[in-house]
């Protein structure tokens, strides 16, 4: 890309996409987990996005404590979601898809179809992106060391690797006494805390929230993020550090394609196209006698 | 895995005469009938609510008998609203309209049902012969078939269909019900034709059933699964032609909200997602069920925005419903 437009580089390029990323690869980080215990998540981004609004409705009266709660509510609701996979036994996708539903609704009844403004106390949020280290904004470098602090987590602690044992064979799994649904319900419930962190990154980039504004597409994007980075939609294979690669491929999409001479109404068809040959690209076969 | 001797999955006929195969869903179309009767007397139980109920459940069967198709071969569809714009949008542009595009007559229909077939197809096969699991290749050609939309759509004005005669077609009703439902009531017979009396239909509930034996007893699983999914994006581009209409114009977001109403339908009307038992005539008691419960809701005074969460709840209690018997310690569930 940057051989093809060379200006490219220069005039705050990777500040931009930094700042297209951070809420792509947030939502990824999340989605990442989901995918790790061979599930998935399609309601983390409407759940980013409701956090997004509440933290505009409630930036103003509460200030500091605003964020917090949303974190809180999201995260909940992550948990929901996995208590329901755990006890009802039902697949993720079709859970998930009735989430997304519950959660796009919330949204337009909560700001009744209008943008929300952000009235008061915007410093809460805003210096995740006006603070810049090293011409990067502070949001993508949290994120990054996020995705650092997620890793390690994956790969070094006891119940980061229960999450893999999980992907790889859930049953042989739960015969070697892991415990599986527990570790369901904090895959869900880390996928509805990240999604929360990329709707406060929406905030503070907008500094305002509505049901089909900003965030409001993040669900496939974020997606094709997590599988370009390596991440097997069968479980078992996740490595965060590879989706911020991803989640930055992604964010080049727009720029790249309007820089290739992309119609810019045709992005989401790449959106599509890079998700459908991620997966085929990415996705162990050996493991799986019938694909459906 | 759904017993041999269990309702719908050895044909409609029987189907429609047990509590499991039919009975249920019809007792709680009349339920929803009487309660929201009592509720609204002045205003739901009227003709011309009768007439608004079954225009609006027209569109959602058309989807759901091409989807339910697919689902009942284990497999997903989520492109319905992508395949819906991509497909509108092709038919306003190929029809007389206000931005003066070429104009083929009839020849829009096929041309649109063509792409919607095309899309169909193509999900089917990246899925069957990249062995990619159809919900994610189906969600990305979701956002291609809405980026075609959007491309169709392009910068210019909205643009509106000319003939004021085509436009108004589907909601008259000449035959006493809603030309739209009568339309959508052709493509279910169609889809109970393919699905009780032909090769391939017989072919999918035995795929649903245990694909491995399916494989073994010589069935061609890898093309029976691509025709199906064509046929799904032929029913979604016939609902996004009927969407259009009712809309008087192009829109790329002509099939918001398709999606979870059918899928929730689907699994209502006894089409598990696992696949096996079910079919089209199913699909149509859940569309029936649904219909009603979001114009009794609307009756009585509920945001109209809430639809898609009350889709959802529907969808999710409806899987675990479905699924319920199944459950056991060891069983895996992604």
């Amino acid at each position: 890309m940057a051989l093809a437009v060379p200006e490219f580089l220069g005039g705050g390029g990777p500040s931009i996409i930094a700042q297209q990323a951070t809420p792509i690869l947030l939502v990824a980080l999340g989605q990442c987990v989901v995918l790790q215990i061979g599930s998935i998540d399609l309601s983390n981004a409407a759940t980013g996005l409701f956090a997004c609004i509440l933290a505009a409705l409630t930036l103003g009266p509460l200030g500091v404590a605003s964020p917090v709660l949303c974190l809180a509510v999201v995260t909940a609701i992550g948990v929901i979601n996995g208590l329901i996979l755990v006890y009802t036994q039902i697949p993720s996708f079709a859970l998930t898809l009735g989430t997304l539903g519950v959660m796009q609704a919330a949204s337009l009844v909560v700001t009744g179809s209008n943008v929300v403004y952000v009235m008061d106390n915007m410093a809460v949020v805003a210096w995740l992106f006006t603070v810049q280290v090293a011409t990067l904004p502070v949001a993508f470098l949290i994120a990054v060391a996020l995705a650092v602090v997620l890793w390690a987590f994956l790969r070094f602690t006891v119940p980061g690797q229960g999450l893999a044992a999980v992907g790889y064979n859930e049953r042989a799994a739960a015969l070697s006494g892991q415990p599986v649904r527990a570790l369901k319900v904090l895959a869900f419930g880390l996928s509805g805390f990240f999604a929360g962190l990329a709707g406060l990154c929406v905030i503070s980039i907008a500094g305002a929230a509505s049901s089909i504004g900003l965030g409001s597409d993040l669900l496939v994007p974020s997606i094709a993020a997590a599988l370009v980075g390596g991440t097997a939609i069968t479980g078992g294979a996740c490595n965060p550090l590879n989706v911020v690669f991803g989640a930055l491929f992604v964010a080049l999409i727009p720029v790249g394609s309007a820089a290739v001479g992309v119609d810019p109404q045709a992005q989401s068809i790449v959106y599509g196209a890079v998700l459908i040959v991620a997966v085929a690209a990415t996705m162990s076969r050996s493991r799986h006698g019938i694909v459906k | 895995m759904a017993s041999m001797t269990g309702t719908g999955g050895t044909g409609t006929r029987r189907a429609v005469l047990t509590w499991r195969g039919g009975l249920a869903e019809l007792a709680i179309l009349l339920a929803l009938i009487v309660i929201f009767s009592i509720l609204n007397p002045a205003s739901f139980p009227t003709l011309t609510n009768l007439h608004t109920i079954l225009n609006n459940a027209a569109i959602p069967i058309v989807v759901g008998v091409g989807a339910s198709a697919v689902v009942l071969t284990g497999r997903i569809d989520l492109s319905v609203e992508g395949v819906m714009g991509a497909a509108g949008m092709t038919f306003v542009l190929l029809s007389a309209n206000s931005r003066e595009t070429v104009d083929i007559g009839w020849l829009a229909w096929p041309a649109a049902l063509a792409l919607g077939a095309g899309l169909g197809a193509l999900t089917g096969a990246i899925h069957a012969l990249a062995k990619v699991p159809s919900f994610i290749v189906s969600l990305g050609m979701w956002y291609v078939g809405l980026g075609i939309a959007a491309l169709l759509f392009g910068y210019e004005m909205i643009p509106f269909l000319s003939s004021e005669a085509i436009v108004a077609w589907p909601t008259q009703s000449p035959l006493g019900l809603p030309n739209s439902f009568l339309l959508a009531l052709v493509v279910v017979a169609l889809g109970w034709f393919l699905e009780a009396n032909t090769r391939l239909g017989r072919s999918a509930y035995a795929i649903g059933n245990n694909e491995t034996v399916a494989r073994m007893t010589g069935i061609p699983v890898t093309r029976f699964v691509i025709i199906l999914f064509a046929f799904a994006g032929a029913c979604s581009a016939l609902a996004g032609i009927m969407g259009s209409l009712a809309l008087g114009a192009g829109a790329a977001n002509v099939g918001v909200g398709m999606l979870f109403l059918t899928l929730a339908a689907i699994v209502i009307g006894g089409t598990p997602l696992g696949g096996g038992r079910g079919g089209a005539l199913r699909t149509v008691m859940g569309v029936l069920i649904l219909s009603t419960l979001y114009n009794g809701l609307i009756l009585a005074g509920v945001d109209p925005q809430v639809q898609s969460g009350v889709s959802g709840v529907v969808l999710v209690v409806a899987v675990i419903a479905a699924g319920w018997s199944q459950r056991a310690k060891l069983r895996v569930a992604k």
